[in-house]
């Protein structure tokens, strides 16, 4: 990666939600272990894609990096310095956030125009001129003309204009970061593209630094310049997005590809009895993934696996990918056969 | 890279007005409105149309004098006199009391005091429950925990007796209108508080609230002008309600003799309350003076009607299923269709029902044939035409996916064609055969046309040989027994042969084919995932082996690995049992792995048909060629990708011709007139409803590309033997 420093890094970020378990006398809380130690920084005009199922902890790391709410460990840095508390207006003035749903995420009784004109308002940043930067922005998303659109209520718009109302409530600020939390899953699939582009546009020409938090990894792949994978609230590969997708280090990540939709397909998945994501009430030992793991070797029941370099910007939190001397020094497990390693590093 | 805009269908069109300020214009909220209006204006001027003044007494002309018998001349006793109220008459529209007062006087004064308190009252409650609930429900914690409290207790104090002695206390009350309606406020305002806090905690969390909070928005904007219009029709609906209990609460004080006396120092108000309690104290009923009691008893009644209607109109508004309920049925006289409807089955027009055709099947293996069904929301003029004129196929033991977008009509085509879609949806021609040959059990052996079918043939075939698995079936578990309970009750009613114990083995080999363990028949469905729930569903669905499995995005809800397990048990299972399925999704890179044909639908219509690997390799339509460039893939070299510019079309604004023609590049003069409809092309097994292969047209290259040579299934099991 470059040397540049990150627009917005989050350092070890640690999430736990505190659920009731039993009734009664005997309820106790018990930690949802949501997002474990989690870092991730994100580069002006690059677009990082968080990738996992539902409950590796994609959106709460990214309402943790727009200040919706407070890790309970690690640190989340704007510009190399940690974010003041209490989500200040400065803060929001940079980073902004766009939600999975476009039809719950602008309010049903304000038009178009409300909903772009109060964050210039809030920042001060339009005065009296705010009808032509409403319209300059409503152009921006190619809502064309947007005279058309700014006095429309949200249910007056298709999904795919809402969306990009709220993209464009988001550029309002003229942030330099952008969250975009599952932005296309709620859409039909003949607009998605569309709105990816947009997002793909935008990070060029206005130089933003994009988070793209998704479950489809094919659309990662093509919008995304870095691939971030998560498991169970833990991080369990990165990686450039074609190398990735084409020589992935994890067995989880290689799950998730086998898993996918892919018409050219050569050979069909083999996928039974993998089992179900690891429970976050009590996670298991060790790699959080080894249940389902088809190489998992002793250590990994034991020993959480270290991030590993596999490759040129490229790191994996497999045991596989640790020589194996290295590895029974670390823990005295008896590895098993090492036949994926030299699989994986012959690709 | 261009971006596409997106164009607006109707650029005409005037603005709609917001929701908000529409409300229901029944003829009930009509009504209520009138009443609470003449209520309204007789509050307001009906005191300056007083003929007298309410307290004034003329007891030489305003009453009768009747000697009181056994006193007068001859008795030896002084003639005694005692007053008779009159009845009305011009000079005393409601006739006099027996204190020699003017009624009609007293009803218009005590109209404006009763409406002002209840007003007044509902004001103050509503500003405290408004105060109380949303911060409450958004601030939330400790702020929540203590306001919550406070409403609380004053909830678990019962109203009328905390009224009675607040009143008693306050020997002013009765002559303040602020003081009374005051008092009442507080017995009142704790039902809207809890009221307004549930909805603030559920709008909390909204993310149209999140985004303004990421966008620097303060606390009390959040409140004032996120949250705030959003619950104005519960504000609504509960502020009439509390006018309501105010008046009713002033009016049960007064009658008690509790908010002073209008002629007492200091002196009360006239209200209804204290127009009955002077009536019914003096004999006003036993008398027959009707014309003193009963006014402002038909008052109260009058005005609690009115806002009682008034709140239909807002319930209606905030449910709107309330609204549809019954209005079908309206609709379908008002325009002139007759509608054969019977509950539980999808209503049917006469003329689509009557429609006797030939039944027999177009190929032997045929087991599911849709012809020529059209299936519209709604009559008339305004009905919506969701699915138009559909044929299709669905041979035995084959997957035939149908492909679509939102608002496409895919569902609404598999639900209608069993039945399942509710009034206002209404069949309106076409046919559903059913070539029934039931692998075990006693199904029927014969071909039934599901459309003029009736609910006794039509429980027969739904289920045990037609099972149907929605993208919400997860959800359609029964949370308060466990899964195995669930198999039991079904298999007895439907396998009655079977003894529990064969029950229960056969429970158990359902789920273990599924890919569950036998135990998890002791779980309730809330202790599943949504896979496993899923799961238990489809294993359900199987339990009679239906002949045909219609699975409705079954796998949409869940994760990607999941999806992929349980599609992959799903295909075991169909080459294992030869259950049809017909599969129903808006991700076409999934049916092309799963699917022996595909359907693609668009804008309520079928618009190409192929055998899934022909239809993947060589679209021939061009909206099936745009929609399989929608998914990016997933080896080689990243390019951009353009989709399809625009967006899908509104059902009730199809653009003329082929509905597809404003996103189409290739569209030619003729595709903006004449509507394409599917017709065979050179090929295996293909139809297109395209007016580029038509008649000589030219073909794109790109919709010209040769058939493959294989099927996907083909493909993949050759690959499986090497």
């Amino acid at each position: 990666m470059t040397a540049a420093v990150p627009v917005l890094e989050g350092r070890n970020l640690t999430k736990y939600f505190w659920v009731k378990q039993g009734s009664g006398l005997f309820a106790r809380k018990a930690p949802v272990h949501a997002v474990d130690n989690v870092s991730v920084s994100l580069e002006a005009r690059k677009v990082t894609a968080f990738v996992g199922e539902s409950g590796a902890g994609k959106t709460t790391v990214a309402r943790i990096l727009a200040e919706i709410i407070k890790p309970d460990k690690g640190t989340v840095l704007l510009d190399g310095k940690p974010v003041p508390p209490g989500r200040p207006r400065s803060y929001a003035r940079q980073v902004q956030m766009v939600f999975q749903d476009p039809f719950a995420s602008l309010n049903p009784v304000h038009r178009v125009r409300h909903n772009l004109e109060r964050p210039l308002q809030i920042h001060h940043l339009a005065g009296r001129r705010s009808d032509a930067v409403v319209d300059a922005l409503l152009a921006r998303v190619a809502l064309k003309p947007p005279a058309q659109f700014a006095d429309r209520f949200p249910h007056e718009l298709s999904g795919g204009q809402r969306q990009r109302v709220a993209i464009a409530r988001a550029l309002a600020v003229r942030p330099r970061v952008l969250i975009a939390d599952e932005p296309v899953s709620m859409l039909d699939v003949s607009i998605r593209l569309g709105v990816l582009n947009l997002i793909a546009d935008l990070r060029t020409e206005e130089n933003l630094a994009v988070l793209y938090i998704t479950h489809d990894i094919a659309s990662a792949r093509y919008l995304a310049d870095t691939i971030v994978v998560m498991y169970a609230g833990q991080l369990v590969e990165v990686a450039p997005s074609t190398e990735l997708t084409d020589s992935p280090a994890h067995p989880y990540t290689q799950l998730l590809l086998s898993a996918a939709p892919d018409p050219d397909r050569t050979q069909p998945p083999h996928l039974k009895d993998r089992g179900a994501p690891a429970s976050l009430l009590a996670p298991p030992s060790g790699c959080r993934f080894h249940p389902r793991c088809p190489h998992a070797m002793d250590v990994c029941k034991r020993k959480a696996p270290p991030n590993i370099t596999v490759g040129a910007d490229h790191i994996a939190a497999c045991w596989l990918h640790v020589d194996p001397a290295e590895r029974q020094a670390s823990e005295n497990g008896t590895p098993a056969t090492d036949q994926v390693v030299s699989d994986s590093q012959k690709r | 890279m261009t971006i596409d805009s997106t164009t607006i269908t109707q650029t005409t069109a005037p603005l709609r007005r917001a929701r908000v300020l529409r409300l229901p214009r029944s003829p009930k909220v009509i009504a209520g409105l009138v009443i609470l209006g003449v209520f309204t204006v007789v509050a307001l001027i009906g005191r300056f149309f007083e003929p007298y003044s309410p307290n004034q007494t003329d007891t030489q002309n305003w009453v009768q004098h009747v000697l009181v018998p056994g006193t007068g001349e001859g008795t030896g006793f002084p003639a005694n006199y005692y007053p008779l109220p009159l009845p009305p008459s011009a000079a005393h529209l409601l006739g006099t009391t027996v204190f020699a007062q003017d009624v009609w006087s007293q009803l218009l004064a005590s109209t404006q005091a009763t409406m002002f308190v209840g007003l007044i009252a509902a004001v103050i409650a509503t500003v405290l429950s408004i105060i109380f609930g949303v911060t409450a429900g958004y601030i939330g914690g400790t702020t929540d925990e203590g306001l919550s409290l406070i409403a609380n207790v004053s909830l678990a104090i019962p109203g009328l007796p905390l009224l009675i002695v607040l009143a008693d206390y306050v020997p002013s009350a009765g002559s303040s209108l602020i003081i009374v309606a005051a008092i009442i406020a507080v017995t009142t305002w704790a039902y809207t508080a809890r009221t307004l806090r549930a909805q603030t905690l559920s709008l909390r969390n909204r993310d149209f609230i999140e985004a303004s909070r990421v966008s620097g928005e303060g606390r009390l904007r959040i409140i004032g002008v996120e949250i705030l219009p959003n619950l104005i029709p519960i504000v609504a609906a509960s502020f009439l309600f509390t006018t309501l209990s105010g008046i009713y609460a002033y009016v049960a004080i007064s009658f008690l003799g509790l908010a002073g006396s209008p002629t007492g120092s200091p002196a009360g108000l006239w209200n209804w309350g204290e127009m009955l309690r002077e009536g019914f104290a003096n004999n006003a009923v036993r008398g027959g003076w009707w014309w003193w009691w009963a006014p402002p008893g038909i008052c109260v009644a009058l005005l609690g009607t009115g806002l009682a209607l008034v709140n239909f109109g807002i319930d209606e508004f905030i449910n709107p299923r309330l609204r549809t309920s019954g209005l079908s049925a309206k609709a379908a006289r008002k325009a002139g269709a007759h509608v054969s409807t019977t509950l539980g089955l999808t209503p049917v027009t006469r003329k689509a029902a009557d429609g006797a055709a030939s039944t027999t099947a177009s190929t032997p293996d045929a087991v599911l044939e849709i012809r020529g069904l059209s299936v519209d929301y709604g009559f008339g003029d305004e009905a919506v035409h969701a699915v138009s004129d559909c044929n299709l196929v669905l041979r035995r033991g084959r997957v035939l996916g149908l492909a679509g977008e939102s608002g496409s009509g895919k569902t609404t085509l598999a639900l209608a064609a069993i039945r399942l879609l509710r009034a206002p949806a209404v069949i309106t021609k076409g046919q559903v055969l059913f070539h029934s040959k039931p692998f075990t059990g006693d199904g029927p052996r014969a071909t039934i046309d599901l459309v003029a079918a009736g609910p006794h043939q039509m429980r027969e075939v739904r289920w045990s040989e037609i099972a149907v698995v929605l993208q919400s079936s997860l959800n359609a578990l029964n949370p308060v027994i466990t899964i195995g309970a669930q198999f039991e009750d079904m298999l007895r009613v439907h396998r009655p042969q079977l003894d529990r114990d064969e029950r229960h083995a056969r429970a158990v080999e359902l789920v273990e084919m599924v890919g569950m363990n036998g135990d998890r028949l002791r779980s309730y469905p809330h202790e599943l995932s949504g896979g496993m729930r899923q799961r238990s569903m489809i294993a359900m669905a199987l339990a009679l082996e239906p002949q045909v499995m219609i699975l409705d995005e079954p796998t949409t809800a869940l994760d990607v690995v999941t999806q992929r397990e349980i599609l992959e048990e799903l295909m075991g299972l169909r080459d294992r049992l030869g259950f049809a399925a017909l599969f129903i999704t808006h991700d076409l890179s999934l049916l092309v792995e799963l699917a022996d044909d595909i359907a693609v639908m668009y804008g309520g219509r079928l618009m190409e048909r192929a055998p899934a690997n022909a239809l993947f390799r060589s679209p021939r339509l061009p909206y099936t060629h745009g929609l399989l460039h929608c998914f990016p893939p997933m080896h080689g070299k990243r390019v951009p990708m353009e989709g399809i510019p625009g967006s899908p079309p509104d059902l009730r604004d199809l653009p003329s011709g082929c509905a597809f023609h404003p996103r189409c590049k290739w569209a030619l003069d003729r595709c903006k007139q004449e509507v394409p409809v599917l017709a065979p092309i050179p090929g295996p097994n293909r139809e297109v409803a395209c007016w580029l292969h038509r008649d000589g047209a030219s073909v794109p290259p790109e919709l010209s590309l040769p058939d493959p040579a294989e099927t996907i299934r083909d493909r993949l099991t050759q690959v499986n033997l090497q």
